[in-house]
């Protein structure tokens, strides 16, 4: 049977029309009013995993505003967008999120920035406009000027927090700024005493207009913008945008490029959980392994500015290919350095996990269980950690990933210390995966050539597994071909109200290396 | 511990003695006007438009390139047919004006066939940067000389530029060697560190942070975006754009996001302990 057979069957009764629009990728047109029915056939009969939502404003063309679905649907490798039109006149959808919560802020997001409004959606609040920001700022509509000038409005209190009360109950707020150098955030922590009651996220603070910005640019340099989605995740992102852009323009990737690509995204993976094994150790005061972590991983991205000329892999990813090449002199640098850094990351492990006082501390905190990650939707390192055997790399698995051998680390504990253990066997993995690149670099020129315009009128998802979970990006053009809309999922979006959902219990001096755990981007979910 | 102890004697002094003056494979673009024809091909293929083409009056154009909005991404180089760009290797670049992270040069055209020919250099990257530095050394008067307490601000960043700055306190740059330190309260610093481009959802919680720092404060605007708005623009729905459209800014640090070295050096430029410089050829 195929898939789009499959996925029919299990949607029937249900009217809608439904194709293959590009491999592994199929697309379902159906009614507004059944998408509550058919998230849960696709959730209880496909096994489906929401990895994005969105809308789109097609009044000028189709006269209608879409709310898409994005469905990852391991067992049949596809992907399902579920598309339901909206008519302007009735600005609202059905929403799905009391029994899928990982659409939860997904659909406030459509809210904010179109105006449609998700019903019997159990938190209908903005998510991402700040109270300052006025009523009809719905800045992803076609019709709103990336110029615009928006007031601000005195709307302090407009969405107070959740309010705490109790004997020796109060509240204490962190942020915007924080104390260490990180990104902007707000943090409202309940507490009693030391032990958090629960705890409110405000984020949007880094929101940048990124969506916007994309449907202005020249796609051509639209790839830049993707590297700075999130500065850590610059290859993948720039990996999942072009795997969009080349679906959409039915490019096929050169195979070298495509071992390069993955050479790319696991370096990547390298750096980032490096620092943040270290990171941990900084949060529990353990200076010695952070003193180490932070040379290993100062060491790493000199080797990339050596090979590469880039620290953090900007520039690496092309459209159709990669523009930066190893040279053999390059691979025999890269694997020297490799079995070197094996040994010395092997004895950073241990002496953390061998060391009862940091271990005291990570054990037991933090912990996202198996239940509340599945109804939550997490995705990625995180999701792993808490028991769920996901993965992009495997699952839909995208460049050369269908020829390499490596496994998927999955713990049960989903607390810190099963985030650091996922980490910590991932860098192996990663190890693992860069040597066989290495060894069976083959030939071939570095890139496709694209074409002077893209395709009008069409519409592609991509995808990758980058360190801290999946990027999902959705192109589609207008009928000249030049972007009409770029959805950007950075896996933060889903896993923040993770996090919210892991600290409460915890004392508050223990909320440092439980967020590090995560280490969720802001600006990824900001955008 | 014992064993802990002994390994750390092992592996020895990691702290380079020297950071600075490090050579990069690619640093920011030179270009080498003598060459140029103006045929626009860089210009076109720069994303943030620091690469810009001025006609005046039809016999006299200029070309322009603004560090303060290069994102090193090499594009003009590849894109050049003339083989006039190339990279620079230096990374250590400050200044105390955007206007100073500009280069301009005036060319002749031809009415007739149209060619572009070099006349002269209209604004050298760098122009006064001594007196710039005199009246910055007159502002602080030496007060912040010996020892540098950072509050970072991320208003907007991607989180690149704090990937950067946070490099700078790793055991091989070591910044705390130079009095500088990194503190968790505006009312601990003497230098606000601040990325960039800057929405309107920190632009508030920026300038309270700026309140709450006490004089002399120095504002040091960091990366691409936060001295020029970069690839996000400047003054659209989201973003306010640079740092210095919501502070007044003393010293600039380019770069996307800008090498640790280059952090470190601004931050001795902003002690007073080095004068600011533009020399992305490395001479």
């Amino acid at each position: 049977m195929s898939v789009v057979t499959t996925i029919a069957a299990a949607c029937a009764p249900i009217p809608l029309d439904i194709r293959e629009e590009h491999p592994g990728e199929v697309t379902l047109e159906a009614r507004a009013a059944d998408l509550p029915e058919l998230a849960d056939a696709v959730v209880n009969k496909l096994g489906g995993r929401l990895l994005s939502l969105f809308a789109t404003d097609e009044r000028d063309t189709r006269g209608r505003f879409a709310v898409h679905q994005v469905w990852s649907l391991a067992k049949l490798e596809t992907f399902l967008r579920l598309v339901a039109g909206v008519d302007p006149a009735q600005p609202s959808f059905p929403s799905v999120a009391a029994k899928h919560p990982a659409a939860n802020w997904f659909e406030r997001e459509v809210m904010d920035y179109f105006g449609l409004v998700p019903v019997n959606h159990p938190n209908p609040e903005p998510v991402a406009l700040h109270d300052d920001w006025p009523d009809g700022t719905w800045a992803l509509r076609k019709d709103f000027d990336e110029h615009a000038d928006v007031p601000r409005i005195g709307g302090d209190g407009r969405h107070p927090f959740r309010p705490v009360t109790g004997e020796g109950v109060f509240q204490v707020p962190v942020g915007p700024v924080h104390a260490g150098i990180i990104e902007p955030g707000h943090f409202r922590f309940g507490v009693a005493g030391e032990p958090v009651l629960y705890l409110q996220l405000r984020l949007f603070y880094v929101h940048k207009g990124t969506e916007k910005r994309f449907e202005r640019l020249p796609w051509r340099h639209t790839l830049f913008l993707a590297e700075s989605i999130s500065g850590d995740t610059a290859v993948g992102h720039a990996l999942a945008y072009s795997h969009a852009v080349e679906r959409l323009a039915r490019i096929e990737v050169p195979a070298r490029a495509q071992s390069l690509r993955v050479l790319f995204l696991e370096l990547e993976r390298l750096y980032n959980h490096i620092a943040d094994i270290g990171a941990l150790a900084t949060d529990v005061a353990f200076t010695v392994p952070a003193s180490r972590a932070q040379t290993q991983r100062e060491g790493l991205v000199r080797l990339y500015e050596r090979l590469f000329g880039t620290r953090l892999l900007r520039s690496t990813i092309a459209f159709g290919g990669v523009k930066r090449d190893l040279t053999p002199e390059g691979r025999d640098h890269l694997r020297t350095h490799l079995r070197s850094l094996e040994q010395e990351f092997d004895s950073l492990i241990t002496l953390l996990i061998d060391s009862g006082s940091f271990t005291d501390r990570v054990d037991t905190t933090g912990v996202l269980t198996n239940q509340a990650a599945r109804d939550l939707g997490i995705v990625g390192m995180a999701a792993r950690a808490s028991g769920i055997d996901a993965d992009l790399r495997r699952d839909h698995p995208h460049d050369a990933y269908t020829g390499l051998q490596f496994d998927i680390p999955v713990e049960d504990g989903g607390d810190v210390r099963a985030r650091l253990m996922v980490r910590a066997r991932e860098v192996e993995q990663s190890f693992r995966i860069a040597h066989q690149i290495v060894d069976r670099l083959p030939e071939s020129p570095l890139r496709a050539a694209m074409p002077e315009a893209l395709p009008p009128d069409a519409a592609a998802l991509g995808w990758a597994e980058a360190w801290r979970g999946p990027c999902v990006h959705w192109v589609a053009t207008d009928g000249r071909g030049r972007l009409a809309r770029v959805k950007v999922t950075d896996p933060s979006f889903l896993n923040w109200p993770g996090l919210a959902q892991a600290v409460p219990g915890n004392i508050i001096p223990d909320f440092p290396v439980i967020n590090k755990s995560f280490n969720l981007s802001y600006s990824g979910n900001d955008r | 511990m014992f064993k802990i102890i002994v390994d750390s004697f092992r592996s020895g002094i990691v702290t380079e003695r020297r950071p600075f003056d490090a050579h990069a494979p690619f640093g920011f673009p030179v270009i080498d006007f003598t060459r140029c024809t103006m045929c626009g091909e860089c210009a076109s293929a720069c994303p943030t438009g620091a690469i810009h083409i001025e006609n005046r009056g039809g016999t006299q154009a200029t070309l322009s390139l603004s560090y303060a909005s290069c994102i090193q991404c090499r594009e003009c180089v590849d894109a050049c047919p003339e083989r006039a760009v190339t990279g620079g290797s230096a990374v250590e670049i400050a200044a105390y004006s955007r206007e100073q992270l500009t280069q301009s040069a005036l060319f002749d055209v031809d009415a007739s066939t149209g060619r572009c020919a070099f006349r002269q250099m209209e604004l050298q990257p760098g122009a006064g940067l001594e007196a710039s530095a005199a009246r910055f050394r007159e502002r602080i008067r030496g007060r912040l000389g010996r020892s540098l307490h950072v509050r970072q601000v991320d208003a907007g960043s991607c989180n690149g530029c704090e990937l950067e700055i946070a490099a700078t306190s790793n055991p091989l740059f070591d910044l705390e060697r130079f009095g500088i330190h990194f503190v968790a309260s505006p009312r601990h610093a003497d230098v606000l560190l601040v990325t960039g481009p800057v929405t309107r959802n920190m632009e508030i919680a920026l300038q309270r942070t700026y309140e709450a720092t006490p004089d002399p404060r120095v504002v040091v605007a960091v990366g691409a975006c936060g001295c020029s708005g970069g690839l996000f623009g400047e003054g659209t729905y989201a973003a306010v754009g640079a740092v210095d459209r919501v502070l007044s800014v003393d010293v600039y640090v380019p770069g996307c996001p800008p090498r640790p070295q280059a952090i470190l050096n601004g931050l001795l430029v902003a002690m007073g302990l080095r004068e600011a410089r533009v020399r992305p050829d490395g001479t």
